[in-house]
């Protein structure tokens, strides 16, 4: 009756993120949820905001990354006098058989991964410039715009103390991001873990699992997920949920300026049909969208100051809008 | 897709089972509750078949929710829905029926892999049969409720009885008067206001009936008296006497001999002899006509009735002047006058056998009137405890059955009649308050009730309650006793009545 193969093959994906999530174990010790998150978004071809104290091991799960993925792999280090040519690249002159002309040198965005560490370091022009990257995939000097290479992921960190001479992402562009990701302090097994595996001759390292077709592919495949129709408003009502104008709950209505946009629905969706491959599914699951809410959602709630007054979170917020929100299609 | 099918058929199945079981608990709440109101109004108003109405409910709820439940089809996507909700399938059953007839590229895979995992899951789990809590603890304290209303004793049963009492009373004395009205009828002796004595039977009958009470319907008997009595002519004694004085004073002559006998015998036959003597005068002998004349001239002074006098009186003048053809002319005016004698006997005896029929009604609806008036006076005072204490049980032993209960509880303790066991609500504060007036005490009044004495004087008093039932038992009796006209007698126990109205409400 149901003879026809796939023409996609998802369990393809879901072995390729296990594999990728597997090797990144091997070095990031604990972090589950980090890892499945960051997995998620690069799987969905979204770019990840990581925020986290410095020690964590952000950046040595970006730098896992370039390794266990056969893509090339920059790192930029953000600080008050980058600027934005340090990022795209810049035109300079030099010699072609005996002329001096502008030969334009790209800069290190122009990986596959790109490390944007402490990106509330820089200087906003700066940072406007590798979001407009980030967002249009494109590049533009002069008068030339150059594709990115694809696949572009981008992985920023930003450390959330020692705020002094920073400057801090605006609203527009913390949205271009995909998942913001919290990096918690490790359990106490963990830590013993880590320093078992970190403090002795050698360090593990990691092979490669897949390359730029596999994750490209992976990709496309996420996107020929299937969401039911109940399923796709559930997402909505959550997303409706966090505007103060809409919502029911008396959390939203007080301490939330402004909630999630569109973008933030279509990272829900994206992100959910992502994670139901990951689970070996081939449908979105309420379940998906209540697991990816929280890095879809938490940089896209904009809180009035009285609730950092009340030590309100956006995820604290959002854990109640998941509370709340009805599953049942209807009354039965 | 069969296979989608499928499962939805088990679901459908499992969850009109569901739902079948949630709509006979909707109406089991619905009937127990609706049974437990009809016993609630029927503790604040009297309701008499509270019983069927209270049954009734049940089919009516069943069959509502019957109703609803043939009428609710959830649709499929909402049991797939629920199904996977309820059996973690993770919405894999409601996406791969809403996209059932899609083919994108993983639409077949989702189709699958639904039908793998529905096909471990136990599909009528979805939809599992169960009571809700919630329900149950309404249904069981409905229940306990209802059943406790039903089993303690409602103030509105001794009301219902009182009731059912009033119309079989009611019932009886409409009887008796369409008895009476029958009896009229086979009397045999028709007279011309037969007709209106019936209808004054009929209205009367039907205003009995009809009445919201037996006092109410006493009221209808006093007219309808009034109005036979209308019927009857007031100088019927007058021509009675008359025509047993031509009866008497025939009886002594040897023509008029046998006209005597039949006058005496009834007023139709002494009209048919008199005619038949008037018809024989030509043929009597000259002494047989002066012996008549003079028998006629005697009944003729001693006739109250002006016509008869006259006629007799011509009759006699005429033999006398040997003139048989005058003579006989005036006997049969005299036989005319036997006949209208005859036909108001008739009338009279009609109405009186209707009067009889209404007395007859009255004195079963008196009766009950009584009852209900010591009734109603128990109800203002037995619930009150401090009244009931200091019971004396003087009582009024007449044996009508008019035992009352009053406002110190001293409910009678004679006759059939109720021991103070009416119900109402009578304030104790008012109950416990006494009212004496002077007089000798009741005899049976408790040595525990001493008599108090008027306040600087000596004259002992009783209580009003014990001498005012004392009285109108007395006055009952007086007119139960003399040739009182019923309606006279309604006046007696009205007035009676409306003192013990206050009473029952102090």
């Amino acid at each position: 009756m149901i003879a026809e193969e796939p023409r996609v093959d998802a369990t393809r994906v879901t072995e390729l993120a296990q594999a990728l999530e597997n090797e990144l174990a091997r070095l990031i010790v604990g972090q589950k949820a980090l890892l499945r998150d960051t997995v998620i978004a690069l799987t969905a071809g979204g770019h990840v905001l990581l925020e986290g104290v410095p020690g964590l091991g952000k950046t040595v799960l970006v730098r896992s990354l370039g390794q266990a993925l056969s893509m090339s792999f920059a790192r930029i280090q953000f600080t008050p006098d980058l600027m934005p040519a340090d990022i795209v690249g810049t035109n300079i002159i030099g010699d072609s058989d005996g002329r001096r002309e502008f030969h334009y040198q790209a800069g290190p965005i122009f990986a596959n991964l790109v490390l944007a560490d402490e990106i509330n370091r820089a200087t906003p022009k700066t940072q406007s410039a590798l979001l407009e990257a980030m967002q249009e995939r494109t590049v533009t000097v002069g008068t030339q715009t150059r594709p990115l290479p694809s696949p572009f992921f981008v992985l920023a960190t930003q450390n959330p103390i020692e705020l002094e001479g920073t400057y801090p992402l605006p609203e527009a562009q913390l949205d271009r991001f995909f998942f913001k990701i919290l990096v918690p302090f490790p359990a106490e097994g963990d830590l013993l873990e880590i320093a078992r595996r970190t403090t002795g001759e050698s360090t593990p390292q990691l092979k490669s699992v897949a390359d730029a077709g596999a994750i490209l592919a992976a990709q496309r495949t996420a996107r020929e997920v299937p969401i039911a129709e109940h399923v796709l408003r559930y997402a909505a009502r959550l997303v409706s949920a966090t505007h103060p104008d809409r919502s029911e709950l008396d959390t939203v209505r007080r301490y939330v300026r402004w909630g999630a946009s569109p973008r933030g629905m279509q990272t829900l969706v994206l992100a959910g049909k992502v994670r139901a491959l990951l689970e070996g599914r081939y449908n979105v699951a309420f379940d998906d969208l209540a697991a990816v809410a929280q890095p879809a959602l938490r940089h896209r709630i904009f809180l009035q100051f009285e609730a950092e007054a009340d030590g309100i979170t956006a995820d604290r917020i959002i854990s109640e809008i998941l509370e709340h929100t009805a599953k049942e299609p209807a009354n039965h | 897709m069969s296979s989608l099918e499928a499962i939805l058929r088990e679901l459908r199945k499992a969850a009109r089972r569901a739902l079948g079981a949630r709509y006979a608990a909707h109406a089991l709440v619905a009937a127990v509750a609706w049974v437990a109101a009809v016993l609630i109004v029927a503790r604040l108003v009297p309701f008499e078949r509270r019983a069927e109405v209270a049954a009734l409910g049940i089919p009516v709820a069943l069959a509502i929710a019957a109703a609803a439940w043939l009428i609710r089809r959830p649709n499929a996507a909402l049991l797939m829905a629920i199904a996977d909700i309820r059996l973690g399938l993770k919405e894999r059953l409601s996406t791969a029926w809403e996209r059932r007839a899609e083919s994108g590229p993983l639409d077949d895979a989702q189709r699958r892999d639904a039908l793998q995992h529905a096909a471990g899951a136990s599909l009528p789990a979805a939809f599992p049969v169960r009571v809700n809590r919630g329900e149950a603890s309404v249904v069981a304290i409905l229940a306990i409720f209802a059943l406790a209303l039903a089993l303690l004793p409602n103030p509105m049963d001794q009301v219902l009885v009182q009731r059912q009492a009033d119309r079989a009373s009611q019932a009886r004395a409409a009887k008796a008067v369409a008895a009476a009205q029958k009896k009229i009828a086979d009397s045999g002796k028709p007279s011309p206001k037969d007709a209106q004595v019936e209808k004054i039977l009929q209205d009367a009958q039907a205003k009995i009936r009809e009445a919201d009470s037996p006092r109410k319907a006493l009221e209808s008997i006093t007219p309808a008296e009034q109005q036979l009595q209308r019927l009857t002519d007031p100088g019927t004694p007058a021509l009675q006497s008359s025509a047993q004085n031509l009866a008497n004073a025939l009886s002594g002559t040897s023509a008029g001999r046998s006209a005597a006998q039949a006058i005496s015998s009834n007023p139709a036959s002494g009209a048919q002899s008199v005619r038949d003597l008037a018809s024989q005068l030509q043929s009597l002998s000259p002494k047989d006509r002066e012996e008549l004349a003079r028998a006629l001239a005697k009944a003729s002074q001693q006739a109250q009735n002006s016509q008869m006098r006259d006629s007799l009186s011509k009759a006699s003048s005429s033999l006398q002047n040997g003139d048989p053809a005058s003579a006989a002319q005036a006997l049969n005016d005299v036989a005319s006058q036997l006949d209208s004698l005859q036909e108001q006997e008739n009338t009279d005896q009609a109405v009186a056998s209707a009067i009889n029929g209404l007395e007859a009604a009255r004195q079963g609806l008196a009766t009950q009137a009584d009852r209900d008036a010591s009734g109603q006076a128990n109800a203002g005072a037995s619930p009150s405890p401090g009244a009931s204490s200091n019971g004396n049980g003087n009582g009024n032993g007449s044996g009508n059955g008019n035992g009352t209960g009053t406002g110190t509880g001293n409910g009678g303790t004679g006759g059939t009649g109720s021991n103070g066991s009416g119900t109402g609500s009578g304030s104790g504060a008012a109950s416990t308050e006494r009212v004496y007036v002077p007089g000798q005490p009741v005899p049976g009044q408790s040595e525990n009730d001493p008599t108090p004495l008027g306040p600087g004087q000596d004259v002992p008093l009783s209580p009003y309650t014990q001498v005012i039932e004392a009285y109108q038992q007395a006055a009952l009796d007086a007119t139960e006793q003399s040739l009182i006209p019923g309606s006279e007698r309604d006046l007696v126990r009205q007035y009676f009545s409306q003192l013990g109205e206050p009473r029952a409400a102090k």
